[in-house]
């Protein structure tokens, strides 16, 4: 559906993007990740048309983006990272405006507007000025000019960004509502939103692709083996051993201790190894009690530290078509 | 081409949903009222002075719709100088402070529908302040024999002027996000283009005469005597396109800057 091929964007001299390339196939959900400055709005404002490419190439739905613009235009929804409103317009004269530029004919244009209205969930605030909503709304009034012509391609820009976590996950649902009718673009740096909503990552780092692929596939990529955290109350020394005996386990690395005499261990074991059950029954024949056990998964931040650390190099070249 | 008028629609909404439009339209009511009722007087003074002297009259040859609308047109365009740059200074500055430019850019719209779309809403608003103003000649009509051709002709030119005024302005618009800058640029380039006239005495004969052709306020002059000059039309539309087209180059460079 969407086919980004050696995209480079210079501003000035200074280089904005290199020569990214991925594809997005057809009703998949692309994560785009990346530290704030790496370049996903700059590549996504080129994708919208709004902005030229120095070089490369983006094609949506086999139109040419700087060839073709409009047509791209028509088929796309798009939110921009700052969601920018006009606040003296109401929530409705604005999805109109906005149905009626991007095409919608006028005898479908209020059945369109009911229906964004509907699912974006702004049926009470519908006759209001944009500029006396709150932030969620307003970020609700974004999305809802997005997928107000219906369009198969969303690029939606850090669409959780700045709101409250209530709010994050009202807007989170919203956009797992949309899959598989759309193919999606989602930039965002928070893991978790990845991990609910995206089929497959791209992240990009310094304007230039550090890695591609889907999020499991990266991280076990990265992780070399499996990490249990394991806290207790008892005797650090005794727990210690006990754990270092368990089959499998190749080494315990001490962390900070917790509060009422808690003590904590990283247990690093072969990757895939299930020693969960195995761990629990050692600390409790160390006499000691168990307070916390779980698999350490990694974070964005580790992930992103470890690819764009140089471990990962170039990036497995991860082809989901 | 629905494009264009959707543009405009929106951008004349905004004009009053503002106080710009309120502030704009009460001030030029007022001030006209007071050019043309001091015009009027003035008027009024002239003839009783002339009554005493027939000699004096024959010289003058002074015409109501001359001796009243004429000074008004031309105070007007003093106005304007003023006015213009309020109705375009928002048209895209607000749109790039805002961003709201970076999603108007993303719609399937041609940059040339969005500027044609600005600019015709700024010349409505602006043909709305013409059309006041014809109150004036409709009250003069009533007491004297107006000639309406010769008011056509001076309207006409106020427009084609005031269409001029307004493209230098929405150009200094597409210049700046900010609309204060964008205001001062276009007031201080239309007050240059003003007072080119009054330099071109204090220069040379051929760069005077050039000055004196490139000057706004003189191309006026015929149409308020009711001369339709082609010169002067071709002068007022060329200014107008050449604004349109700088400001579409401003808009190509902005997208490409990113």
């Amino acid at each position: 559906m969407i086919r980004v091929e050696g995209l480079t964007k210079f501003y000035g001299t200074v280089p904005g993007i290199q020569d990214i390339s991925f594809n997005v196939s057809k009703g998949e959900i692309l994560g785009f990740l990346g530290p704030n400055g790496a370049g996903k709005s700059t590549t996504m404002r080129i994708l919208t048309g709004y902005m030229p490419a120095t070089s490369g190439k983006v094609t949506v739905a086999d139109h040419d983006v700087s060839r073709s613009p409009l047509e791209v235009q028509k088929l796309l929804g798009y939110l921009p990272e700052n969601n920018p409103l006009y606040p003296e317009m109401t929530v409705r004269d604005y999805l109109d405006y906005v149905a009626s530029l991007k095409g919608v004919r006028r005898a479908d244009r209020k059945g369109a507007i009911d229906r964004v209205v509907d699912d974006c969930g702004l049926e009470q605030v519908a006759a209001r000025v944009i500029g006396h909503l709150s932030k969620g709304y307003r970020q609700r009034v974004g999305l809802a000019q997005a997928l107000v012509n219906d369009p198969p391609v969303l690029i939606l820009d850090e669409p959780t960004s700045g709101l409250d976590p209530a709010q994050i996950i009202e807007i989170r649902n919203l956009i797992r509502g949309l899959k598989g009718s759309r193919t999606i673009i989602l930039s965002t740096h928070i893991l978790p939103e990845v991990n609910l909503v995206c089929d497959r990552v791209v992240i990009i780092h310094h304007g230039r692709l550090a890695a591609e692929g889907a999020l499991d596939t990266l991280a076990s990529d990265v992780q070399k083996d499996e990490i249990v955290r394991v806290s207790a109350i008892g005797s650090a020394d005794s727990v210690r051993s006990r754990l270092s005996a368990v089959e499998g386990v190749q080494s315990v690395n001490a962390q900070e201790d917790g509060p009422g005499g808690e003590v904590r261990f990283d247990v690093h074991a072969e990757r895939g190894r299930e020693i969960r059950p195995a761990l629990a029954a050692a600390v409790s024949d160390a006499g000691a009690q168990l307070t916390e056990l779980h698999q350490a998964r990694l974070t964005l931040e580790d992930l992103f530290v470890k690819i764009i650390g140089g471990e990962h190099g170039d990036g497995n070249e991860g082809n989901n078509e | 081409m629905s494009n264009i008028w959707l543009v405009s629609q929106r951008e004349l909404a905004s004009f009053f949903y503002s106080p710009i439009a309120y502030v704009v339209l009460g001030a030029w009511s007022l001030i006209m009222g007071v050019f043309f009722s001091g015009a009027f007087t003035n008027y009024a003074l002239i003839s009783m002075q002339i009554m005493r002297n027939p000699r004096a009259a024959e010289q003058l040859n002074l015409t109501p719709t001359s001796a009243i609308l004429g000074p008004v047109f031309s105070s007007t365009t003093i106005v304007l100088l003023f006015v213009t740059p309020l109705l375009t200074m928002r048209l895209f500055s607000e749109e790039k402070k805002q961003g709201t430019m970076e999603l108007l850019l993303t719609y399937p719209l041609r940059d040339g529908e969005m500027l044609i779309g600005k600019f015709l809403s700024a010349l409505l608003m602006y043909a709305l302040m013409l059309v006041l103003t014809l109150i004036y000649p409709v009250i003069l009509s009533a007491f004297v024999e107006v000639e309406w051709p010769v008011i056509a002709s001076g309207y006409l030119g106020m427009f084609l002027m005031g269409s001029a005024f307004l493209s230098i302005g929405l150009f200094a618009s597409s210049l700046t996000s900010n609309q204060i800058v964008s205001a001062m640029v276009a007031f201080m380039v239309l007050l240059v283009s003003f007072i080119l006239d009054f330099l071109s005495a204090s220069v040379g004969e051929t760069l005077g005469a050039v000055l004196r052709h490139l000057s706004m306020g003189i191309h006026l002059r015929n149409f308020i005597q009711g001369i339709i000059d082609t010169r002067d039309v071709i002068y007022l539309v060329n200014v107008n396109i050449l604004c349109l087209f700088l400001a579409m180059r401003s808009l190509e460079y902005y997208k490409w800057r990113g």
